[in-house]
Formats: structure tokens, C-alpha cells, sequence
């Protein structure tokens, strides 16, 4: 009875098209847009931030911790007042001084809390006005070196012997595919979350149209019929992302990683936004209420959760409040696959927070929506 | 088998073995309104019974808890033998509702095969079910239009139809012509009298239930206030016929004073210039009314004999009209 009422929940999305517009036509035209936008080349920018007073081996270990974009070289370079002057004359995008002398244990965490900060001893972030691009990544190698330095996984000492050097990069810009790789499956959850508001707003609309009170009276148990909507909703969902996933990847060449860890994480993803969708859903009288609710909180957790900005660029309390989304641990599995290129294993914990997610909240709207379909 | 009692008392009904529907002191209340109090009743198998009562009676509440839509807070509800609301009772139903309840972007077909499968009918026999279905309301060349582009009354035929595809044992019918065009509305009260199942047929049309309906039960406030065959409760609470003299200019007091003298006229009175007699069977004075009056030189002009009817039986026990 189930797999009836959600074969015929689909059969009436395709029916209307909605099921086409919202989970074939938007999410291609939204993967079209995210690949011509990212995936190709053309408009690259040539990044160079110097670093000074940091040993070889220090370097190596801060630039796998700052975790910056493929297809960065590290160039060494002569001194800080090098690095200024290279800064300064344009040779350099942006460049760290490292000054050991003015370093304790302390202030190494003020890199890595508030990049942007003013004052960073031990740190001379050098930067140019006019390159966003070149102070951000060398606030990303400043907290790097103090992530190395405050896990002592580099000895102290070897600071006291300076080595200098420039990072440059021919594939940073709006035009990578890292941008692509982070951007796509950040719109496959917002998409996921929409979509699955949007589908049980079908119960409210059944309701009022009578259809409902028809299904009632068939010998179902009330479970069985808001199972069949959520195997419906779960279903478009899955399309969804997957459709997303395969037109970025074999048209425009996004890699998400691991196959394995991606396929665990759009499961993981697509339970935890249809458990959260349709509990938010649960809570609406109506179906207008029921669409501004899905609008509203489908606009907040995205902003929260890191989907339309990379939650790095958000204040710190809501870097935190990030993980308290499902699509802020979406993000976290896909990040791992895609940017760090993790293997599938490195998703597993993300992927039970998200069934963690699933089951609460979908929980709490079974428990909801029942009373919609008990006499 | 059950006895009718007038005024604002309830029905007292003796249930008979193993009815198709028993009914018994259902009590539903909806916040501080009570829309259903103490309704008791049967329907035997191959029986229909029309509940006959204004907007607001309480016909679709109790329609409701019978159908397993809502949780009486009082009272028994039993469906060829099962408890009403469990899904033995519910397979035994079939459920037309008011309102259409058909998704308008599917054809008749794919509704049926839907509504069908979730009565575990598939296959072969779903099929010929939709087939035979369909045929019986008269939508056999339409099935696989879409609802949405049907008129208003074939949409209500289609409705039917979804009520009937798994053969219920007890057909349930929430005034299914409201709003039908006279040809669509033929067309269902047609089907309904073919059927031979039991039927409840809840209307506020009163020639509906007469025509259609084994019994009545008529339904005021929520409760059952009175219930028997059509001609028992007009016998009962209809009152007597009604002879309308229609007479221009005449004097009209002597007239109604010649009325009085004869047999079997029990009331006379003025009514709006004309004279209105009461009688026990209207037909049988008839000649002797107008004999009366061309002997006192009275012209005549129309002569109207009215039966009681259930709109009578309404008015009576109630003091207000059926569509009030």
C-alpha cells in the first residue's frame, strides 16, 4: 500500500509537472548555470602571496593544513621586508611574515579563530588593497602555519631559521572547478530541502480537496499512507541530487569524489532534508503556509549552513551553528570528498549525523502528519 | 422492525439480526456544538435508506464516524458485522462523498485503478472492474479523459464510481446531486436504484429520498427524530390532503360555510382571497366541493388537490421547512 500511494503521488507530479520542474528542469538549468559559470577557464586569475621566516618543512605542513586550492607553487622568498616591498610593487598579491621572535603558544590561535584580525603577533599579514583573492589566502597560510606550529607538529626551532616563500596559482578565480565542485552539491541541498517541503505540501492540498478523506476511508492505516507520501518525496529527492551530481560531472567535468562516499552522502543528505522539509511542513495549516515556510527556513538554513556562502566567510558563531543544520553536515561529507578528496570511509560520520537528523525530525513529522490522516 | 416517534423524542429502533449497518447512540460533538446526538439506526442488506435532513443536520458527521473518518464520542457503529472504523468495516464501504474526490489531473481510469488498488483489487480484475464500472454510470466512452475536463455532473458519476469499483457491501451516498444538471442527476439516482446493495443515502432533496429510499430517517440538530417508510411517516406526521378553491370575487364565507357540512372535510379556511378545505383523501370530495359551489353560484377558477408530503412530515416535526 506504500509503494500505491507513492506511485500515485508520482504519477500525479509528473502528471502536473511539477516533479519536472522541480527535479529535472531547475536542478539541470541550475547545473547548466553552476558548469558554464565555474567549469571553465577562461577568466582565471593569477594569485601570488609570499610567505617569510618559515622553514621548508613548516611550509609543506601549513600549506596541506591552510588546504588551498590545487595547482598552488611555493616560491621562496628573500626576507619580510621582501615580501612587503613585493606586496607593495605588485609582484605579490599578498605575503606572511612569520616572526618567531614575537610568537607565543597563545596567540598562535588568533590566525585560525579571526583570520581577518588586525593584530596577529608573530604574524606580519601583509596585503594589497586590490586583491581580495591574495588576502585571503594569506590570512589561509597565516592560520596554516599557526595550526602547524600550535599542534607541535613541526618543532619550534626550525622557525628560528627563515626560509622565504611566494605562493602562486594559475587556477584560482571564479572561473575553477574547485568553485564548481563546492557549488554544486551546495545547491543539490537547497534543491533537496525545497523539494521536499514543497512534496508534502501535497497532504495539505489533498486535504482540501477531498481526496484525502477518500484515502482514509480505504482499509489503510494512517502510517501507511504518510509512509507512501514520504517514499514519494524521498524518491524525487534522490533524482534530484543525482541529477545534479551526473550533469555536472559528465558535462561540465566537476569532480564530487569518492562515487561511494558521494552516493552515501546524497542518501544521508536527501533523508535528513525530507525529514526536516516535511516536519517544517507538518506545521502549516495551509498550503500558502506550508510554501512560506518552506521558503522562509529553506533561505535560512542555506544561509546558515554554508550552501550560498562558504561558511568560512560567515562570522565564527555561525561557522558553529552551521553543524546544528543537516545541509551544514551535508556540506561537511561532501567537502571532504570533493575538496580535501577523502576517501568514502571519511563520510560515514557525517552520514549518521544525517540519519541522526533523519530520524528526529522525521519522527517528529510522522508523528504530525498522522493526526492530519486519523479520524 | 422500528417505530417512528414524533416530536423532539427520540427514535427508538429495533435492530434487527445482523443488519449491514448498525448505528447505535452515536454521539459526536465538534467544540461546544454537538452535531450528532444519540442517533440510532439500521440498514438491512439490499436496503436503502435515505437520511433526510437540512444543511447542518448533522447527515455528513454521522456519515463521518460510520466511514471511519471520525471517532464517535459516544455510541457503536457495526459494518456486516465489524466494528465501525476498523479495516474490515472499511473494505466493506464504499465511500462517495460530497465533494469530488478525484485528483482532476488523472483520467478516470487512472483514479479507479488508484482508489481500486488501495482495496487490494489488481491485475485482471481491476481491470474488468473499471470496465464494468464505468459502464454502470455511463462513462465507459470517457474513461480515459481526464477528470478535469468532465462537466459537473459527470464528474459526480465518476465519483460514484470510485465508491463502487470494490463492491461494497454498503454503498454510502453524501448527497451526491447537489449542484447536478437534471440529465446527470437521472443518470445517478438511475444507478443508485440498480445497485441492490444497501445504501445510505444522506439528501435535503425530499423527492430524492422518496423515490429512491426503502426508509427514511429524517435528521434535525443532530438528532433522529423520526424514521419509517415514506408513505408511514406522511401517514403519520404529513397531515392531511389539501383542496385549494381558487374563487374570484365570490363570497367566500358562505361558501367555506357549505364546505364545513360536508363528510369527511375536517378544516376550511381562507388562504390569501381563496379557500383552502382539509380533508382524509382529497380526490373522494372533490366532486361534492364543486357541486357545493355551483349551487351557491360561486365560479371557479382552479381546483388544486395536494397530498402531504415529506416536506410536510419536516415542517410538522420540526415547525421549520426542509431547505431552511
Amino acid at each position: 500500500m506504500i509503494r500505491v500511494i507513492a506511485l500515485n503521488e508520482l504519477r500525479r507530479r509528473l502528471r502536473d509537472r511539477s516533479v519536472l520542474i522541480g527535479c529535472l528542469a531547475a536542478p539541470l538549468l541550475m547545473a547548466a548555470v553552476l558548469g558554464i559559470s565555474f567549469a571553465g577557464a577562461a577568466s582565471t586569475v593569477a594569485v601570488r602571496v609570499g610567505v617569510s621566516g618559515a622553514s621548508p618543512a613548516l611550509m609543506a605542513a601549513a600549506e596541506q593544513a591552510s588546504q588551498l586550492p590545487h595547482g598552488v607553487t611555493v616560491v621562496a622568498m628573500p626576507s619580510q621586508a621582501a615580501v612587503k616591498a613585493a606586496v607593495a610593487g605588485g609582484t605579490l598579491d599578498g605575503g606572511v611574515a612569520v616572526l618567531p621572535g614575537q610568537m607565543q603558544l597563545s596567540s598562535l590561535l588568533v590566525p585560525i579563530v579571526d583570520p581577518g584580525a588586525s593584530h596577529t603577533p608573530g604574524f606580519d599579514v601583509v596585503t594589497r588593497g586590490t586583491s581580495q583573492l591574495g588576502q585571503e589566502y594569506a590570512e589561509s597560510m597565516a592560520a596554516g602555519i599557526s595550526s602547524v606550529l600550535y599542534a607541535d607538529k613541526v618543532p619550534h626551532h626550525v622557525t628560528a631559521h627563515p626560509a622565504t616563500v611566494a605562493i602562486t596559482t594559475q587556477s584560482v578565480g571564479h572561473g575553477g572547478k574547485v568553485n564548481l565542485n563546492f557549488f554544486a552539491p551546495n545547491i543539490a541541498v537547497v534543491f533537496l530541502f525545497i523539494g521536499s517541503g514543497l512534496g508534502m505540501r501535497s497532504l495539505l492540498m489533498e486535504r482540501s480537496a477531498g481526496t484525502l478523506a477518500r484515502i482514509t476511508a480505504a482499509p489503510l492505516r494512517p502510517t501507511q499512507i504518510v509512509l507512501g507520501k514520504l517514499l514519494a518525496i524521498f524518491v524525487t529527492g534522490l533524482v534530484t541530487i543525482f541529477v545534479i551530481w551526473a550533469v555536472t560531472t559528465f558535462a561540465f567535468g566537476a569532480n564530487w569524489g569518492d562515487p561511494l562516499g558521494v552516493l552515501l552522502m546524497c542518501v544521508g543528505a536527501t533523508v535528513a532534508m525530507c525529514g526536516i522539509g516535511v516536519f517544517l511542513t507538518s506545521l502549516a495549516k495551509t498550503e500558502q503556509q506550508a510554501f512560506g515556510i518552506t521558503m522562509l527556513v529553506g533561505l535560512f538554513l542555506a544561509l546558515l549552513g554554508g550552501n550560498l556562502l562558504p561558511s568560512g566567510s560567515l562570522p565564527d558563531v555561525f561557522q558553529v551553528l552551521a553543524l546544528g543544520t543537516p545541509n551544514g553536515w551535508a556540506l561537511v561529507g561532501f567537502g571532504r570528498l570533493d575538496q580535501l578528496g577523502e576517501p568514502a570511509s571519511s563520510v560515514i560520520g557525517p552520514f549518521f549525523v544525517l540519519l541522526a537528523i533523519a530520524l528526529v525530525t522525521g519522527g517528529l513529522a510522522l508523528t504530525r502528519v498522522r493526526k492530519m490522516v486519523e479520524p | 422492525m422500528q417505530q417512528a416517534v414524533g416530536g423532539s423524542e427520540a427514535v427508538v429502533t429495533t435492530l434487527g439480526p445482523s443488519p449491514m449497518l448498525r448505528c447505535e447512540g452515536l454521539r459526536k460533538r465538534y467544540g461546544d456544538r454537538l452535531a450528532v446526538d444519540g442517533v440510532t439506526f439500521s440498514i438491512a442488506e439490499g436496503e436503502c435508506y435515505g437520511l433526510l435532513g437540512p444543511n447542518g443536520a448533522g447527515k455528513t458527521t454521522t456519515i463521518s464516524m460510520l466511514c471511519g473518518l471520525a471517532v464517535p464520542d459516544e455510541g457503536d457503529i457495526t459494518v456486516d458485522g465489524f466494528e465501525g472504523g476498523t479495516l474490515e468495516a472499511k473494505a466493506a464501504v464504499g465511500y462517495v462523498p460530497q465533494d469530488l474526490a478525484l485528483y482532476p489531473d488523472l483520467s478516470a481510469v487512472e483514479n479507479l485503478t488508484f482508489f481500486g488498488q488501495l482495496y487490494r483489487l489488481s491485475g485482471k480484475e481491476l481491470q474488468t472492474r473499471i470496465g464494468e464500472t464505468l459502464e454502470l454510470v455511463g462513462l465507459a466512452d470517457r474513461g480515459k479523459d481526464r477528470i478535469g475536463t468532465y462537466s459537473g455532473g459527470m464528474k459526480r458519476r465518476a465519483n460514484m464510481a470510485a465508491g463502487l469499483l470494490h463492491r461494497p457491501k454498503l454503498l454510502v451516498l453524501d448527497e451526491p446531486t447537489v449542484g447536478v444538471d437534471p440529465q446527470s442527476r437521472n443518470a445517478i439516482l438511475e444507478t443508485v436504484g440498480k445497485l441492490g446493495i444497501a445504501v445510505l443515502y444522506t439528501t435535503h432533496y425530499m423527492e430524492e429520498a422518496f423515490k429512491l429510499c426503502d426508509r427514511i430517517g429524517i435528521i434535525d440538530d443532530g438528532h433522529l427524530i423520526a424514521e419509517g417508510t415514506a408513505d408511514a411517516l406522511i401517514g403519520d406526521h404529513g397531515g392531511r390532503d389539501k383542496v385549494h378553491l381558487s374563487c374570484d370575487g365570490a363570497d367566500l364565507d358562505e361558501l367555506a360555510a357549505a364546505c364545513r357540512e360536508l363528510e369527511n372535510i375536517h378544516d376550511v379556511h381562507e388562504v390569501d382571497g381563496n379557500l383552502e378545505l382539509s380533508t382524509d383523501h382529497g380526490p373522494a370530495v372533490l366532486s361534492a366541493v364543486v357541486a357545493v359551489a355551483t349551487r351557491h353560484g360561486v365560479d371557479l377558477t382552479g381546483v388544486e388537490v395536494r397530498s402531504p408530503n415529506l416536506e410536510d412530515v419536516f415542517l410538522s416535526l420540526t415547525g421549520k421547512e426542509l431547505r431552511d
